[in-house]
């Protein structure tokens, strides 16, 4: 036990937090162990970026405790700031200033100075891809640009934990897949914790992912554990070209012939003279294989067979239901 | 100590890195000069003296520090950048004092301006150097507070307007208070030069330095700085 202690960078022990009526966290208790990156996972308004706002000693939590490597962040908050960079949701910048003396404000305020700061400036910038944007004025940078401007000031100081809270909202797609590949190569050396409403995000960049929702925490575990969790049983969907023999209501009623089928019901597809039914089966059995066998048994022309992947929403039914 | 520096440097350069900065100061000086030398004809007076121009000054800077200083705080707030600034190994009190560091910068690049005044008094004249210093202090002084009013106002709200309307009209109150609490009653007078900006000022001018008038202004400012922190910590109260 006292092993693990020493490990864990973060603990959250029962936070809650109100908002006058609305209860944004309702306690939520987690670890994140040291250079680990775990994605906070939640649709908007989950509570996820209040529980990072604790944990950076912005706000304080209505009850429990946030330790950043054993210190109490409301107790010790000083001292905890100094060990986390922390990029807000939308990175907010002064636009009016260039970005080169941005990051020496903040690498300042961090308590760095000469030639330390220059080194250190130099070198978040060059691996945050803004040295050529360097003398521009924030507020002429795209966005794209102005997030890394704000991911090389938490970095500025070297510091132990990252915490991103929606690092790549507001992204074109390009951009979005080198924030993350970078998020990836810093998490390599520290422990970083960010924010998403993107499922696939998470799995991709995170060793670990804890979900929330509403103020809950639903889950925690490793990506393959989750993709498991959104593989398994999933409904499989079935589309069909409709003809005389081949109607909604006959079709329906083989597959709710079929044993292995628990469950079918058609959907409306918009293309004239195409079926498309959704089924759910019994079991762990892949349905996709007994749905071509039977179709082709039954002489249906069969245009389309597919797995129907959970997104985050269902995921999140999945989970709060259990 | 080294974070208000810092905090006061970025703020300095932030208000000449707008023109906003300098047609707020060439304002300034056009209304104080047309008054000083056309209105109060300063050159048919005959009179080596800034009086007319110390009686303008505060009057003008009523209106004048709240826009200087309205968006120290509340433009963080609107930014986000607030929350940055504040996760960041730096206080409440050092944000402030960082503010109101970078806002008297910007005071003393006006009032250095008007150096030219005393300058020409010299040069035409023997003026009484007592009052002049003192009116320039008294100056400094009155602007701080006016600077600190709006901070504190600024600390309130996460809109400038807001911040203005609100610190110009704080300010007006405590420059005008004692001829707004003599139209209602006179027995006040006494009560009203005690808390009257104007009526502390005015002593400056004179030339005489009372420890009572600076303590005044001091602890005024004080007053607003504090509340301005308090304003800003308590996001951290439950």
């Amino acid at each position: 036990m006292a092993e693990t202690t020493a490990t864990a960078m973060i603990e959250v022990d029962g936070l809650a937090k109100r908002y006058g009526d609305i209860e944004a966290l309702q306690g939520i208790s987690f670890k994140v162990n040291k250079g680990e990156i775990v994605g906070f996972l939640g649709p908007n308004g989950a509570g996820k970026s209040t529980c990072l706002k604790i944990m950076t000693c912005f706000i304080p939590p209505s009850a429990g405790k946030v330790r950043i490597g054993g210190k109490d962040v409301q107790e010790h908050s000083r001292e905890v700031r100094h060990k986390f960079g922390y990029l807000p949701e939308s990175a907010p910048l002064y636009t009016d200033m260039i970005a080169y003396d941005y990051l020496k404000y903040i690498g300042q305020l961090r308590g760095l100075s000469g030639k330390k700061l220059a080194e250190r400036l130099e070198l978040v910038a060059s691996k945050c891809g803004i040295s050529n944007v360097l003398g521009q004025i924030v507020g002429t940078l795209s966005k794209g640009y102005r997030q890394r401007v704000c991911l090389a000031q938490a970095l500025i100081h070297d510091p132990e934990i990252l915490v991103l809270d929606e690092p790549t909202v507001g992204l074109d797609p390009n951009q979005v897949v080198e924030i993350r590949s970078l998020i990836k190569e810093l998490g390599s050396e520290r422990t970083v914790i960010l924010s998403s409403h993107i499922l696939p995000e998470v799995l991709a960049t995170c060793d670990r992912v804890i979900i929330i929702h509403r103020g809950r925490l639903v889950a925690n575990g490793t990506p393959e554990q989750l993709q498991r969790e959104q593989m398994s049983n999933p409904p499989v969907v079935l589309r069909l070209q409709a003809s005389e023999t081949v109607t909604e209501a006959k079709v329906l009623e083989v597959l709710r012939a079929q044993e292995w089928v628990e469950a079918a019901r058609a959907r409306p597809v918009g293309i004239p003279g195409e079926l498309e039914f959704e089924l759910r089966g019994k079991g762990e059995a892949d349905l996709r294989s007994l749905a071509v066998t039977l179709a082709s048994a039954q002489k249906w022309a069969l245009l389309e067979v597919r797995r129907e992947l959970l997104d985050l929403e269902g995921l999140f039914r999945k989970l709060t239901q259990e | 100590m080294r974070n208000i520096w810092v905090i006061g440097k970025r703020e300095f350069i932030s208000y000449f890195s707008s023109p906003i900065a300098y047609v707020a100061i060439s304002v300034f000086l056009v209304v104080v000069g047309l008054k000083f030398f056309v209105v109060d004809s300063f050159f048919e007076n005959g009179e080596a003296s800034l009086r007319s121009f110390f009686g303008l000054v505060p009057a003008f800077f009523v209106f004048y520090l709240p826009a200087v200083a309205m968006r120290l705080v509340s433009e963080e707030k609107r930014l986000g950048t607030f929350e940055l600034l504040a996760t960041l190994p730096v206080s409440d009190a050092e944000i402030i004092l960082g503010k109101f560091v970078g806002a008297l910068g910007f005071l003393a690049v006006t009032l250095l301006l008007t150096l030219v005044y005393p300058l020409i008094l010299v040069s035409l004249g023997d003026p009484d150097g007592g009052a002049i210093f003192g009116g320039y202090l008294g100056l400094a002084l009155i602007g701080a507070s006016f600077i600190a009013v709006t901070i504190m106002s600024s600390a309130w709200t996460g809109s400038q307007i807001v911040a203005y309307i609100v610190g110009a009209v704080l300010s007006s109150l405590f420059f005008f208070i004692d001829k707004i609490l003599e139209a209602f009653w006179e027995g006040a007078k006494d009560v009203a030069a005690y808390v009257s900006f104007d009526a502390h000022f005015t002593n400056f001018t004179r030339g005489v330095l009372d420890t009572r008038d600076l303590v005044f202004f001091v602890t005024m400012t004080a007053i607003c700085l504090v509340v301005a922190t308090f304003s800003l910590n308590r996001r951290r109260w439950n």
